[in-house]
């Protein structure tokens, strides 16, 4: 850590594990909700269990980006925080709205909540992942023109590096793109169509620039590797997201009510989407190769490598599995999307989070990183998290082919909770890999508290 | 470096270096494989409705077509002699020749517009038809590109024109006909595949 | 093979490819929305129907079902539960709702009038009829 205001990143990435844990935890419920249908009926319907469980995840992954910018802007941009003061109060701010938003789902009901908080002055609630009430919606983006307004001053007042511009291109689009949220027309349609820019062009678009200039971040530390290099693959690379990933839009318009010609612009460039993430591992693996030093923070190199492939194959392979429309037209809606969803969103954005506090966090701490005993249980962390995730996708690949198979394919088609009852095994091991999942993550929560010598930060 | 060291380093180099930034052979390729797998999807698509990719091909204007051919082939001809001028060193003597590039561009914008205006005018649109909706999002796409080559020629002029390029500084204009040339080699591809071949 | 590769040029052609396609995606946005009325079912979007959509929305349906494939793949895809179960079935089951069944999937009751009912209907018999490219391949969603 080179600059003391950087310290403000240190609550964003406590708050961000901790908020990860509960998403886990719902995740657990969820899963056993699929097999035990009566599971914690009627105190956390399943409605509720997974709006807290893709709302925390969203959460705690704007709190890990937010940390990430914080931590990394003042050393890019070689000055002090704007304010961090201002850094502080927004962190607590957006982490009482964001309790309250999540208690909120828990101990009201839905649509008293929707009343309570405005819904009928302009309706946004009660979209998959934007089930925010109408205030947390307006919280959010107080929140970020703040955080924005913060950073921006910061490299404005600096050295203005190729990271540090992605960095904050990816985080204004984030903002500017959440207004779509606010645009909820009668007409399904528009609202669907619109609600994908969003949830498109923030996971595709935007967020890959975040994702991008992070992973550049933690490579040109643990690498070494001349900037020159890092910052000019991060130019291609994020040229290659965007070039497909804008009109790869198109492959969300096949089946809800849009033109037919979407099925062919879809189709073309969402199937070269794989491309940028192909490029991204092969980049962390060149660079990796390219060391001119060996980092003692070990742990850091894995997840930033684990980053690449995650991303590569949740995002790339099994996006790519179901993108073209002819194949969509079977596996839309079903566990194949629910396959790719876990995986992809595990493997670039939960993935480069805990790279940068993998980065960051010991340094934070006052040394350069830990200490090889907590370094392995991180590192096994890591293996199991992981291991897990290939799993849940690969038995939820299964469910979602066979699923497919009795409910769309067959010539006498099943309805549809016949076919989850022929299913139900696959569902029982994605349960038990999950159960796995949280080993791995209680195992990485316990690799914080693991004493022992640690490097000594020198300081220049 | 003096000039002359320059221009023998420049001179050893010539036979294998890559013209123009590796950047834009990224992006090219990229392109090139979005337009290439468009191309592929057409011809599959053609072969499954022939009858009526014939009878609606019939509907497309190919002197038009043929005059953007041209338009482009000399507009890639001038941007050749553009790089060759300022490759010796004359670089403001680049300039007029890129001028009369774009100048060939634009005229393919203009003729693409009146082909556009039209098939609207017909009640034709990219629902109209498989055919249809091929034919205009190729065509529609390729002319985005030719738009974006138009700024990118702009751009060289303005360079040329205030002695930007030289033997020892050709990244600029190089990048930018490589761009062109392709923007250039994919309607040689196009026009042929959409408007000609039965 | 040698050649020149700068950050300024890598620089430029992001930001023109990045202009580049997002006004592709904005001219292929305004052809969707002029051309939109032929597919969206916009002539039947009475203000129940809307009315129906709110009580969709405030009800969190999409947190189990999906619409049109869109939403959670806990329970069915209710874009053409309309034509699969009739106006009547659907409000019957709504209203006897949750059915307690020991260790099956539980949906909540969720006290809705008469006029409500209706409402919610009327948006899913407007969503039915929406021209999704024939999307899903059978009436079991």
């Amino acid at each position: 850590m080179k600059y003391t205001s950087q310290s403000v990143a240190l609550p964003y990435f406590i708050a961000a594990i901790g908020l990860f844990v509960g998403q886990i935890v719902f995740g657990l419920a969820m899963g056993l909700q699929y097999v035990v249908g009566d599971f914690l009926f009627p105190e956390i319907p399943f409605n509720v269990a997974r709006m807290v469980h893709t709302n925390l995840l969203i959460v705690w992954l704007l709190f890990g980006f937010m940390g990430a910018a914080y931590y990394l802007i003042p050393e890019e941009a070689e000055t002090e925080l704007y304010s961090p003061k201002l850094a502080l109060l927004m962190f607590w701010i957006f982490l009482i709205a964001g309790a309250a938003t999540i208690l909120g789902y828990l101990l009201v009901d839905y649509a008293t909540l929707a009343e309570m908080t405005g819904n009928n002055i302009l309706a946004t609630m009660g979209r998959e992942f934007l089930e925010q009430p109408l205030l947390t919606k307006i919280g959010i983006v107080i929140v970020a023109l703040a955080f924005l307004f913060n950073i921006s001053m910061t490299m404005l007042k600096g050295r203005k590096t190729v990271i540090s511009i992605v960095m904050l291109l990816g985080l204004w689009g984030l903002a500017i793109f959440f207004l779509f949220s606010f645009y909820n027309p009668g007409n399904l349609v528009k609202d669907k169509f619109y609600w994908w820019w969003v949830v498109h062009l923030w996971v595709e678009g935007v967020w890959e620039l975040i994702m991008a200039a992070m992973l550049a971040f933690v490579l040109i530390k643990v690498t070494g590797v001349d900037r020159e290099v890092i910052e000019k693959w991060l130019y291609v690379i994020i040229t290659l997201a965007l070039v497909t990933g804008l009109i790869g839009t198109g492959h969300h318009y096949f089946w809800i009510g849009t033109p037919g010609y979407w099925q062919w612009w879809g189709s073309i460039f969402s199937a070269l989407e794989p491309i940028p993430f192909f490029a991204m591992t092969v980049f962390a693996f060149n660079m990796v190769n390219r060391r001119r030093r060996e980092h003692p923070n070990k742990a850091a190199v894995l997840w930033a490598l684990g980053t690449g492939v995650m991303a590569f194959l949740g995002a790339g392979v099994w996006g790519f599995l179901h993108t073209l429309a002819p194949v969509n037209f079977y596996t839309h809606g079903s566990q194949i999307t629910a396959a790719h969803g876990h995986m992809a969103f595990y493997g670039a954005y939960v993935l480069v989070v805990l790279t940068i506090i993998s980065y960051a966090m010991p340094l934070l701490r006052g040394r350069a990183a830990n200490s090889q005993r907590a370094q392995v249980v991180e590192m096994w962390s890591f293996w199991l998290m992981t291991i897990s995730m290939v799993f849940i996708t690969l038995f939820l690949t299964a469910a979602g082919i066979l699923q497919v198979w009795l409910q769309r394919v067959s010539d006498t088609p099943m309805p549809f909770m016949q076919v989850q009852d022929q299913i139900n095994l696959f569902y029982w091991m994605r349960l038990w890999a999950g159960v796995v999942f949280a080993v791995g993550l209680v195992t990485y929560v316990t690799s914080f508290f693991i004493k022992g010598e640690s490097k000594p930060l020198i300081t220049p | 470096m003096t000039p002359l060291s320059a221009s023998n380093s420049a001179l050893e180099t010539t036979a294998r270096r890559l013209p123009g930034d590796l950047a834009i052979w990224f992006f090219i390729l990229a392109e090139l494989l979005a337009f290439g797998v468009f191309f592929v999807v057409y011809a599959f698509t053609r072969a499954n409705h022939v009858e009526l990719f014939n009878a609606e091909q019939l509907t497309l204007d190919r002197t038009s077509g043929a005059i953007n051919t041209v338009l482009l082939l000399t507009s890639s001809f001038f941007v050749v002699r553009a790089v060759q001028v300022a490759e010796a060193g004359f670089s403001r003597r680049a300039a007029p020749w890129l001028a009369a590039a774009f100048a060939c561009g634009a005229g393919f914008v203009v003729v693409k517009i009146f082909e556009y205006a039209e098939k609207i005018g017909a009640g034709i649109s990219l629902s109209s038809s498989t055919f249809y909706m091929f034919y205009l999002s190729l065509t529609f796409f390729h002319f985005m590109h030719v738009i974006l080559g138009l700024v990118i020629i702009a751009a060289m002029w303005n360079g040329a024109r205030t002695g930007r390029y030289g033997p020892d500084n050709m990244n600029g204009i190089e990048t930018g006909a490589a761009y062109w040339h392709m923007v250039d080699l994919v309607w040689l591809i196009l026009f042929p595949l959409i408007y000609v071949m039965r | 093979m040698s050649g020149t590769f700068t950050k300024a040029m890598a620089r430029n052609i992001f930001y023109g490819g990045t202009v580049f396609f997002f006004l592709l995606l904005v001219a292929l946005t305004v052809d969707t929305t002029t051309n939109l009325h032929k597919s969206d079912n916009s002539a039947n979007l009475t203000p129940q129907v809307v009315a129906g959509k709110h009580i969709w929305e405030t009800r969190n349906c999409i947190g189990c079902h999906t619409l049109l494939g869109e939403g959670a793949y806990f329970a069915p895809e209710l874009g053409n539960v309309y034509p699969r179960r009739g106006p009547e079935f659907i409000k019957a089951w709504i209203q006897s709702q949750p059915t307690g069944a020991p260790g099956r999937r539980q949906m909540p009751q969720f006290h809705l009038t008469d006029q409500e009912l209706d409402d919610l209907v009327a948006f899913l018999k407007y969503t039915s009829e929406i021209d999704a490219q024939k999307w899903p391949p059978n009436i079991e969603g």
